[in-house]
């Protein structure tokens, strides 16, 4: 039954789908890798991984904007941070797989869906280190700084928020490498992205492994821009370490 | 395949997915029936038997090691570095290698979503024995409790949050990526997604809120799991800290 | 272990005696590390002492007290626990039976105020009535209510932890103790009354305790011995707090002790330790005019009305005096009035808190035995008999 599913799936294929294969020094095989073919082809990833950097960005950056906005409600208001935090356990529960489906019925098939289910999921692990990154400065500090004449504007802005950088950005790098992977999905929905290059030609390793090792290298290269972002932000825990 | 009347009724597509569920209707390239009570339970009892068999193997891997190394303070770089790599691991592509290369059926599904639930175990439980406060584990030691008496009466009791905690995100990695064994061969409930065209977007939509239910009730029985293994003097200690 | 397989109730408890330490040329040294934490030490704790190691930080005192039951290893040398090398035992088993509490009290969070003195007697497969009458027992030892046997550590002060600390370390009611500044973590007051409950319980458990701290203060109260160690873990004395402050070895021991050392003998001595002033003493009744007598050329210019037997009423003012005849009721209390007892640093804590110049000194069946000053106390300190002479009564007080 699956068999049958398979070649119905490759007889969606195009026409010249395997002489397209064939390459000098590698016959395409179910199973066989061919690096040489996978370098000369390259150029059919190109915009695959442009829509997925969007699939991953977008998400990332919207999610972070509410979940900071969110973040900074709930600081701000603490009876918030119960009704967030259990809204946000149960937007975690559901894999944003399963969301792609179940908002649907709203926004229909493509990339629109892709993004809000993938910004949900964002959010969530945004929220959360935003939030414990504002709640765990330490009490002595914000002490200090209102007994400096602080106001609680300039407490948030000068104070509160460099120190929470660290977490604030492990958030970020959590939920990026994670939506690098994830992102993979939107093509069952047809929202593009890297996961064109595997879905329905799953049986073409050569293509599969190549995609594989983009999406491994994109997640490493947002993450270690990520990285020096914070190190960037929080030139003082640099001195700290050094010593 | 685009559905005539989504952009006018969302509830009916709603509608339809949820008569998908209960009654199942006639598959859009006709003749056969689709979806259903009975075809819905047995899709999601498969996809709920991968994620055990992947969950009880990447245990058996993950847990163990994640003891020891924690306990003797081994491995942090090995242990941390499969955490964070793991988060990384495209789900579809390792589907697709594991079927590719292994072959369609339950190993190669099991095998692959096992990949998925190893690096978050591994690494909670790897963080949980580290964690544990160094006074505690002294007072452990110096009492004359042996390494295995420190682990299952100190280190793990104390451990269980940020274990389950573990446990509970492969979980639902796994269950949500059990979707797509039907690629491997393996029909789960992403059979109705996988074959679009004979179930249509009522059975996209039936997918996508049978796995939601299923991952939400695997939670749900995994966070009541966890209050009956967390001694209720470390949620006082939690309330208090 | 015997101990594990016939525990016959109430004989090993009583049949558990102090044993004595012995470190034999123990050398400890880190890898990495070119100078050893723990130089050549040699010393002898004899059973049923407390010996305190005290000295600046990385002195090694923690390390030579955890090497005797092993959670640091021995790198040459060996200790000797009741005679027998640490190095031949098991580590588990010797732990077992060396009781242990650490500055971080280190109580297990998930278990019972009862789980967690149960422990030890768990590992060694106690049955339950044993060690629930121990836990029983052990509450009353440290003075706890029965009720915290069900709580969890997290509903405890830190005074209230440290005192779980204690008892769970005696449960097995082991030959030793070691205390690595078990009342380090908690505030001045609660750490006073710790340290005396604790020297009140050790008058009846009589265990050897090997004792680490860093503060001198604590060493001196504390130790029936004290090992100050300098860096490098090398032994720069070893003698009783009198000795250590009455003949410190060298330099360091002396800086280390403190300038203030002859106020810290105070605590060392009994007012009984000093010569006191004689009091002129008045009955009632008594014609004014012998009493005026006895006052001229006295030590102290007032006189001391007392009952017949001698035991205090109240000082006599000039207006008591006017009449023919003592009163039967002074214009001032005799407050405060002292015991023969009483520790000199408490005695004059009292004078100073009361205001009082003198106060009458009572033996134990109250009888006026002489009369403390301030001044008697401080030509005292000014007197190099203060840091020299050892008093045949001076010994550590237990309160």
């Amino acid at each position: 039954m699956t068999s049958f599913r398979l070649i119905a799936a490759a007889g969606q294929l195009p026409q010249d789908f395997f002489q397209n294969r064939a390459h000098k020094t590698c016959i395409q095989e179910q199973g066989t890798v061919c690096p040489g073919w996978a370098l000369d082809h390259i150029g059919e990833w190109v915009t695959p991984t442009l829509q997925h950097i969007v699939l991953v960005a977008v998400p990332v950056a919207c999610g972070f904007v509410v979940a900071f906005g969110m973040a900074l409600l709930a600081h701000r208001r603490r009876w918030l941070v119960a009704p967030f935090l259990g809204v946000s356990d149960v937007l975690f529960t559901i894999p944003s797989f399963a969301l792609f489906y179940i908002l649907l019925p709203l926004t229909g098939l493509g990339r629109t869906t892709a993004i809000i289910a993938l910004t949900a999921y964002t959010l969530v692990i945004l929220f959360r280190n935003t939030y414990s990154g504002l709640s765990n400065v330490p009490e002595e500090v914000k002490d200090a700084g209102r007994g400096m004449g602080l106001t609680e504007r300039q407490l948030l802005w000068r104070v509160e928020l460099p120190l929470a950088v660290p977490e604030i950005i492990g958030g970020l790098r959590i939920a990026t490498v994670s939506t690098v992977a994830l992102a993979t999905l939107a093509v069952f929905i047809n929202g593009g992205g890297l996961g064109v290059k595997v879905y329905p030609d799953i049986s073409f390793l050569t293509g599969v492994l190549t995609t594989g090792i983009i999406l491994l290298a994109l997640a490493f290269v947002l993450d270690v821009a990520l990285v020096i972002a914070q190190r960037l932000a929080t030139p003082w825990l640099r001195v700290a370490q050094s010593r | 395949m685009i559905d005539p009347h989504l952009p006018l009724s969302f509830l009916g597509l709603f509608g339809h997915a949820i008569n998908f569920i209960l009654h199942g209707q006639e598959a859009e390239t006709g003749g056969i029936h689709v979806g259903g009570p009975e075809k819905m339970a047995e899709l999601a009892l498969t996809q709920l038997k991968v994620t055990g068999l992947a969950m009880g193997l990447g245990l058996a891997i993950a847990f163990p090691a994640g003891v020891l190394l924690g306990h003797y303070g081994r491995g942090e770089l090995l242990a941390v570095g499969i955490g964070n790599v793991g988060r990384a691991l495209p789900e579809l592509v390792i589907i697709a290698i594991a079927a590719t290369t292994i072959g369609v059926g339950l190993l190669s599904v099991t095998l692959a979503l096992t990949i998925l639930a190893v690096p978050p175990i591994l690494t909670n439980t790897f963080v949980a024995m580290r964690q544990v406060d160094r006074g505690v584990v002294d007072a452990a030691r110096g009492m004359g409790m042996t390494p295995l008496e420190q682990i299952a009466r100190v280190e793990l009791p104390l451990g269980v949050p940020t274990i389950m905690g573990g446990i509970r995100t492969a979980t639902i990695n796994v269950v949500a990526t059990a979707t797509i064994a039907p690629l491997a061969g393996v029909l789960t409930l992403g059979d109705l997604i996988i074959s679009r065209g004979a179930n249509g977007d009522a059975g996209l939509v039936a997918a996508g809120i049978c796995v939601a239910l299923l991952a939400l009730i695997l939670e749900g029985l995994l966070a009541v799991l966890q209050r009956l293994l967390t001694s209720p003097g470390m949620k006082l200690a939690r309330a208090t800290a | 272990m015997a101990i594990v397989s016939a525990p016959k109730d109430g004989e090993r408890e009583s049949a558990a005696e102090a044993a004595a330490v012995r470190y034999e040329h123990v050398t400890k040294r880190y890898p990495g590390q070119d100078r050893p934490a723990i130089q050549d030490l040699n010393l002898e704790v004899p059973a049923g002492d407390i010996c305190v190691l005290v000295g600046p930080s990385g002195c090694g005192k923690t390390t030579a007290m955890r090497m005797v039951n092993r959670t640091v290893e021995i790198t040459e040398g060996d200790i000797l626990v009741g005679g027998t090398s640490v190095r031949e035992r098991e580590p588990a088993q010797l732990r077992r039976e060396i009781g242990y509490v650490i500055q971080e009290v280190g109580l297990f969070p998930h278990r019972t105020v009862a789980a967690n003195i149960a422990t030890v007697p768990e590992l060694l497969g106690w049955p339950r009535e044993r060690r629930e009458a121990r836990v029983h027992e052990l509450l009353d030892l440290v003075r706890l209510d029965q009720d915290f046997a069900g709580r969890y550590p997290a509903q405890l002060s830190g005074g209230q932890q440290q005192r779980v600390g204690v008892a769970r370390a005696l449960a097995a009611d082991p030959r030793v103790m070691l205390m690595d500044e078990p009342f380090g973590a908690i505030d001045p007051i609660t750490r006073d009354q710790l340290q005396n409950e604790f020297l009140r319980l050790q008058g009846e458990i009589r265990k050897t305790v090997l004792f680490v701290t860093h503060d001198i203060d604590e060493a001196i109260k504390m130790g029936d011995r004290v090992a100050v160690l300098k860096e490098g873990g090398r032994l720069a004395q070893y003698a009783t707090p009198a000795e250590l402050l009455m003949a410190p070895a060298d330099d360091f021991v002396e800086d280390f002790v403190g300038a203030d050392r002859a106020l810290k003998r105070l605590a060392l001595m009994r007012v009984r330790d000093i010569d006191l002033w004689e009091a002129p003493l008045a009955f009632v009744g008594q014609a004014t005019g012998e009493v005026r007598a006895k006052l001229e050329g006295a030590e102290v210019p007032h006189a001391l009305l007392v009952d017949s037997r001698r035991r205090p009423l109240g000082w006599l003012s000039e207006r008591d005096l006017a009449g023919d005849l003592v009163p039967e009721h002074p214009d001032s209390s005799p407050e405060p009035v002292l015991d023969l007892d009483d520790v000199m640093r408490d005695a004059l804590a009292e004078l100073l808190r009361s205001g009082a110049q003198y106060a009458p000194v009572a033996d134990g069946s109250g009888v006026v035995a002489g009369v403390l000053s301030i001044e008697i106390i401080a030509e005292f300190l000014k007197s190099p008999k203060a840091l020299t002479e050892e008093h045949p009564a001076a010994e550590r007080p237990r309160d």
